[in-house]
C-alpha cells in the first residue's frame, strides 16, 4: 500500500493572532461617529441617551453592540488571517464586554446618586452629562479592553511555551 | 447649547497633527532639496519605526490633565484617564517593541509597526477629541 501523497495531507489551521490595531481603527471610527453625532445633534443625541438609561435600556443595548462589535472584528482578523478562532479569544470576547458593561453601569449609578446627593445646582444637566460620558466610555472599554486582554495573553502564552 | 463651537476642540486638536506630523516631513523636504538627493519620503517611510506613538503618549496626557482638572465625579474621571493612558501607552508601546526588535535584529516589519501606531495614534486622538467635547459640555453646565 502507497504513502499518501503529501499535497492530500490534511494542513493543521494556524490559530489567529490579535493586534490591538485591529480593534483600535473600529474604535476611532466609533468615537468619532459619537463625536459627530455630539457636534451635529447636541440636544437630541445626549437626551436620547438619558431616555434610555432612565428607561434601562441603554445597558442592555450597549452591552448587544459592543458583544456583535467584538464578534465581528475577531471573525474579521481569523478571515483575513485565513486561520482558526482560538478557543480562549472566543470565551473572552463573549464575557468581557458583558463583565465591563455591566461594572460600568454600577459605576455609573455610584457617579449619578454622588451627584445627586451632593446638592449641585443645575443637577438634571450635570446627570444628563455624567451619563453621557459613562455611555462614550463604556461604549470604547467594551470594545477596546478584549482585544487588549487577549493580546496580552497570547504574548503571555508565547512567552510560555 | 452646543453646536459648531465644538468644532474648535477638533481644530484645537488637530494642531497637534502639525508638528507631528507636517513638521518632520517639511524638514526631510528640507534636507533632500539641501543635500541635492532624488528622495520621497512618505509618512509612512518616516514613521515606520512607530514614533506616532509618542506624540499620542503626549496627546492622552494633556487630556488627562484636562480630565483631572473638570468637575466631573471622581469615578468619571477616573475611569476616562485610565483608558486613556491605556491607550496612550499602547500606542507608546509600538515604538519601544519596534525600537527594541530593530537594536536586537529581532523580526523586524515596518509594515506592521507603521499600520499599528497609526491606528492607535488614531484611537488617541478620536477619543482626546470626544472627550474634550465632553468636557466642553460639562463647563458649560457647571458654569449654568
Amino acid at each position: 500500500m502507497s504513502a499518501p501523497a503529501p499535497a492530500l495531507a490534511k494542513t493543521p489551521r494556524r490559530l489567529a493572532v490579535v493586534r490591538l490595531a485591529d480593534a483600535s481603527e473600529a474604535v476611532a471610527v466609533l468615537s468619532f461617529m459619537f463625536g459627530l453625532l455630539l457636534v451635529f445633534f447636541p440636544v437630541v443625541f445626549p437626551r436620547m441617551i438619558v431616555t434610555s438609561w432612565q428607561h434601562g435600556q441603554l445597558m442592555p443595548i450597549m452591552m448587544g453592540f459592543t458583544l456583535l462589535l467584538d464578534t465581528c472584528l475577531y471573525l474579521r482578523v481569523a478571515y483575513l488571517q485565513s486561520a482558526k478562532p482560538r478557543p480562549m479569544a472566543a470565551a473572552c470576547l463573549g464575557w468581557m464586554p458583558l463583565l465591563v458593561v455591566g461594572g460600568l453601569s454600577l459605576l455609573l449609578r455610584s457617579a449619578v446618586s454622588h451627584t445627586l446627593s451632593a446638592g449641585l445646582p443645575n443637577m438634571q444637566a450635570r446627570v444628563g452629562e455624567e451619563i453621557l460620558a459613562h455611555t462614550y466610555l463604556g461604549l470604547v472599554s467594551a470594545v477596546f479592553l478584549p482585544f487588549l486582554v487577549i493580546r496580552l495573553l497570547q504574548q503571555f502564552k508565547a512567552a510560555n511555551s | 447649547m452646543l453646536g459648531w463651537t465644538s468644532l474648535k476642540w477638533l481644530l484645537w486638536i488637530s494642531l497637534y497633527l502639525i508638528p507631528v506630523v507636517f513638521l518632520p516631513w517639511a524638514i526631510s523636504r528640507t534636507w533632500v532639496h539641501q543635500h541635492g538627493r532624488e528622495l520621497r519620503l512618505k509618512p509612512h517611510q518616516l514613521f515606520q519605526r512607530g514614533e506616532l506613538g509618542l506624540p499620542s503618549l503626549v496627546l492622552a496626557s494633556s487630556v488627562v490633565w484636562n480630565l483631572l482638572q473638570s468637575q466631573f465625579m471622581p469615578h468619571t474621571v477616573a475611569l476616562g484617564a485610565v483608558i486613556m493612558g491605556l491607550s496612550g501607552i499602547m500606542a507608546v508601546t509600538v515604538w519601544v517593541e519596534t525600537y527594541c526588535r530593530q537594536s536586537s535584529g529581532v523580526d523586524l516589519r515596518p509594515e506592521r509597526a507603521w499600520r499599528d501606531s497609526r491606528s492607535l495614534a488614531l484611537l488617541v486622538f478620536s477619543m482626546a477629541a470626544v472627550l474634550e467635547i465632553l468636557l466642553d459640555r460639562f463647563a458649560k453646565v457647571v458654569a449654568q
